[in-house]
Parts: C-alpha cells; structure tokens; sequence
C-alpha cells in the first residue's frame, strides 16, 4: 500500500474528501518529524512508540581488502510495536 | 526520558492547531490512520507513507532456547514484527546534529612498508655476500684440485683450441675478449696481494713480459694454462667473477690466490716438458696470440700510467727493440726451448734488478680500440687496488655539524667521494654519520683520476663504497 493507496483508503473511511486527507496526513508527518528531530518519543498507543537512538561510532573492517574504517556516530529513528499491535500481529497465520 | 515522551494525545493537538481543524477531526483522522495501517499490516501489505517511512512486517523464525532456571530446551515460537524503515528524508533531518561527519578510512600504513624497503636496501649487501663466499669456495676449489688438473686438462685442453689458428685481427680480438674476462681478476691479484711492492711487482711483471720475446712468450703461456684450467670451472663463473672486483677491496682473498697461482705455474712448467710435439704447436699458437694480446693491453696501460711512461722515457730503449725484432723471427721449437727455460726464473716474483729497464716504445702496436678498453680497466684496476693514504693535502678540524660531505665537496669537488676521506680517517670516526666536533681529519691525496667527477664510474664506485660504509654501520 502506498501513500496514495492510504489516503485513498483512509478518505472512504472518513467521508471526507482526498485533499483534505492528503493535507492532514501531510501535516501529521511533519509534526512527527519535527518531534523526532527534536530527540522526543512519540508514542501512538496500541501502534508503537517512535524514537530516537544514537548509533555510536565505531571501527569496521573490511572482509577482503581489510581496509579499517572509522564509522561515525549517528542518529536514527527507529520504532518498535506496542504489545497491543504485537498480539494481533500474534493471530496472523505464518504464510511464505 | 518520561518527559520526553509525545502522547498519542499530544500529537492530535499539534496537528489540530497546526492544521487549523478541530481536535476532534484530527483525533478521528489519527485513529483511522493507525488502524488504516494496521489493517494494511495485518493483511500481509507494506505501508509507505510519504517523507516518513515504510511499514513492514517481519517474520522472525521460531528458535530454541533454554530456560535458564531449569536448563529445560524450550522453543520460542516465531512470530510478525512491524519494521519501519524511515524514508532517506527523515532520516537526514533526524542524523542532522552528526550529518557533517563521514566514515574516515584508517591508513594501516607503516609497518609494511618499511619492512619492504628495509629488504630491499639488505638485498644487494646480501647478494654481495653471497657472491663473496661463492668465490671464496671456487677459489679454494682451484686451488686444491689444480694438480691433478694440470694432468687432467691435458686433452680438453685442445678442445677450444681450434679457436687459435684464425689470424684474423678482428675475430681474434673478440677471441682475446673472451680470454681477458677469465684471466683479467687472476692477473690482478697478485699486485694487490702485495699492497707496498705493487707498483715493484706491477712493473717486473711488465718488464719481464716484454723483455724478450721467448721469456715473455712463457709467461703468456703461463697464463693460457691459468685461465685454461679455470676456464672449466670459470665458464660458469664468468658472472661471478667480476664481482671479485668489488670483493678486492677486503685483502683477505688475496693471498690464496697469489699461492695458487704459483703453484698453477710451477705445475704448468713441468707439464710443458713432457708435452707431445704436436700439441706444442697448438700451444705455440694460443701463446702467441695471448702474447701478442697482452702486448697490447701493456701499451695501453703504459700509454695511460704516466709513471710508466716517465719511468721509461727516462732508460733506453733502442736494444730492447731490436731484441723484440730479432726474437721474433726464432723459430716454434727454439721459441718452445726458451720458454720452458724462462720458466724457473718467471715463478719468482721478486724483483731483480739486471731485469729493469725493458719496456719497449710499443705505442705502435697499439691499436686504437684496445687502448680505449685498457683504459677503462687501467681505472677499474685503480678502483680494486688497496687504497693506501700516505700523503695528505689538508688537515681539517671538525666543526659544529661539520660534515665529510661537506669537506669532500670542497676538495675533490664531490660530495660523493666522502668515503676516500672517511677510509682515511677511519680510526678517529667511529660512525661516519656523525662525526664529532673538534676531531681532527685529515685530507687524503688522491689520484685525480679516482676522484673525477665527471667520470660516472668514479661516482659510482664511491657510491659502492658509501653504501658498505653505511650499511656497516646499521
């Protein structure tokens, strides 16, 4: 599903018009994304919680030529589900 | 890290006054879109949403484990995860703070490198040592076997011999090439042998070569059969025997080899008597071409050994031409009598007075190209012999970072031919690399010849010497 699939999807659901989806979905990435640049946890309850966390630096090597690089620290959003989402998720048949 | 946190709450509040609707529109908007997402989710879909991220589910495998209180095998069934891949604009606004830092690749540069040059400045010292006791090992080889061999070349002896009869000047000069490569080191020797008498013995050797023909005749014989033995052994050491050069420089070798060959000389004699006519013919030859040879390489060194010449300027000359004259027509056999009678006498390198006095103005026969040769060996020889520092054209006391680049630079015009001062003043320098202040130097006479700087090879001897002086000292 991609993000004109949701809105789309999300439109029917709401009765309301494609645009003003569109906008609000719009406006709700950025104030996600101004939060989380701001180093703040976002939690959605029963979705999952947002945040940030500081990779630290770090020597890798290369297999082969063993080269020895110097990986700088870095920051990265990362997310991890609520138990809620988790339990649903727990009923979904494993198909490959 | 509590304080931190965003509420789902919070979140619809922002959007609401940020988007200008009402809490309860965005609160409505929010819930749809969570469970718009899960539903994606839960149906096996991926969600992206635009400039945030994508959604996925991950299968993690069921795996085994162990209960840590019972040490029981349990196994932890597998089970979905949401994954959230942020898309590339969240993530370079979220790693904005460390954004101006990129991965920096750590040289492990040094230790190899040096190894390798470290190798490779040890390589030609090594080699060099290596060809050093190689000649060594041939050398005593020789000398041990060279008894028998006199006996034992007798018929080979005259496999090459075929070579001789040619009396075409110019193949035959290529033939004498041959023959020096393996008799030139032999002949040097003696004269280094004996550092103080050299110029004595390089003299009598001359004089007694040239004196007349018969006497001079045998002793060209003499050195056929030196390098007619070695050449069994010396064909394959013709490349390691140049080397010898170098090695000269260090007298240790000397004295085997001066024995040696007069053993070869004192063997040779005997074997010369008991020699069938036939073969003497042959021999005749080879010697006459040798002599004639080294007839030429003599006036090329007396046209470019002023002390010879002035040495001979200075006696007469005009009898021992007409000796040469008249010697020269003896026939084979009375050649071959007077040979081997001249033998005994030849064997002793000592010097005898009657004897001065016999090199003959033999400019004549010079030929061109072979002097330019012999002067390019007349150098090489000058580079082989043990330098002797006698006489001296300066003294010098060390100054605070003096340095015996800099003096060699002043007197000889060369910073290169530093050595020549330090082989001078080895005593008082322990390392030439640093020379303390306040010693005294002194400066060497050297041949002006040795230290031309416009001549390469004198550069690159010095070079040879500045590379065995300073590696010595690592």
């Amino acid at each position: 599903m991609n993000h004109k699939e949701l809105i789309a999807s999300m439109a029917a659901k709401l009765n309301a018009p494609k645009s003003v989806v569109a906008d609000l979905l719009d406006t709700t990435v950025t104030t996600c994304t101004e939060l989380l640049v701001e180093n703040k946890t976002i939690g959605f309850q029963s979705f999952g919680n947002f945040e940030i966390r500081k990779k630290e630096e770090r020597l890798s090597v290369h297999p082969s030529t063993q080269v020895r690089t110097l990986i700088p620290p870095k920051l990265v959003v990362n997310f991890k589900q609520s138990n809620i989402l988790k339990e649903k998720l727990k009923d979904l048949p494993h198909h490959d | 890290m509590i304080k931190d946190k965003i509420s789902s709450q919070e979140v619809i509040d922002l959007v609401s006054s940020k988007a200008q609707v009402s809490k309860r529109v965005s609160e409505d908007f929010l819930k749809v879109m969570i469970s718009t997402i899960e539903e994606s989710l839960l149906s096996g879909d991926v969600v992206k949403i635009k400039n945030f991220g994508t959604f996925k589910l991950q299968w993690n495998e069921p795996r085994k484990s162990v209960n840590v209180h019972s040490g029981e095998d349990i196994l932890l069934a597998g089970y979905y995860k949401v994954t959230f891949t942020p898309d590339v604009i969240l993530k370079d606004l979220v790693n904005e703070p460390f954004a101006h830092l990129t991965p920096v690749e750590l040289d492990s540069e040094n230790p190899e490198p040096e190894q390798e040059k470290t190798n490779v400045a040890l390589d030609p010292l090594r080699i060099f040592n290596d060809q050093a006791s190689e000649i060594k090992d041939l050398l005593s080889e020789i000398q041990s076997l060279s008894p028998k061999e006199e006996v034992a070349v007798d018929t080979p002896i005259f496999v090459p011999a075929p070579v001789e009869p040619i009396h075409d000047e110019t193949d035959y000069a290529d033939y004498l090439l041959q023959k020096e490569l393996v008799k030139k080191p032999i002949e040097q020797e003696p004269k280094e042998a004996l550092p103080e008498e050299k110029e004595v013995a390089e003299q009598i050797l001359r004089k007694e070569i040239v004196e007349v023909v018969a006497p001079v005749e045998g002793t060209d014989y003499q050195n056929e059969e030196v390098s007619s033995v070695s050449s069994f052994d010396a064909i394959e050491d013709v490349k390691p025997l140049p080397a010898e050069d170098v090695v000269s420089g260090s007298n240790s070798i000397e004295p085997t080899i001066a024995t040696g060959n007069s053993v070869e000389e004192f063997d040779s004699s005997e074997f010369l008597k008991e020699i069938h006519p036939r073969r003497v013919r042959r021999f005749w030859i080879k010697a006459l071409i040798v002599f004639l040879f080294l007839l030429v390489t003599f006036s090329g060194f007396y046209l470019f050994y002023p002390p010879v010449r002035n040495f001979t300027a200075s006696t007469a000359l005009a009898l021992k031409s007409s000796i040469l004259k008249t010697s020269e027509k003896v026939s084979m056999t009375e050649m071959f009598n007077t040979v081997s009678n001249w033998f005994t006498p030849k064997q002793k390198l000592t010097p005898i007075p009657v004897r001065k006095v016999v090199i003959i103005p033999k400019d004549t026969t010079a030929n061109d190209s072979a002097t330019g040769k012999v002067a390019v060996d007349s150098l090489q020889l000058m580079f082989d012999k043990t330098r002797v520092y006698k006489t001296f054209i300066a003294t010098e006391t060390v100054k605070p970072n003096g340095r015996l680049t800099i003096m060699a630079k002043r007197y000889y015009g060369s910073k290169d031919f530093w050595v020549y001062i330090y082989e001078a003043n080895k005593d008082r320098i322990p390392d030439p690399d640093r020379i303390s202040e306040g010693t005294l130097i002194r400066i060497p006479k050297l041949d002006h010849r040795l230290i031309d700087p416009a001549n390469p090879r004198c550069i690159k001897k010095a070079k040879e010497l500045h590379d065995l002086y300073v590696k010595k000292e690592d």
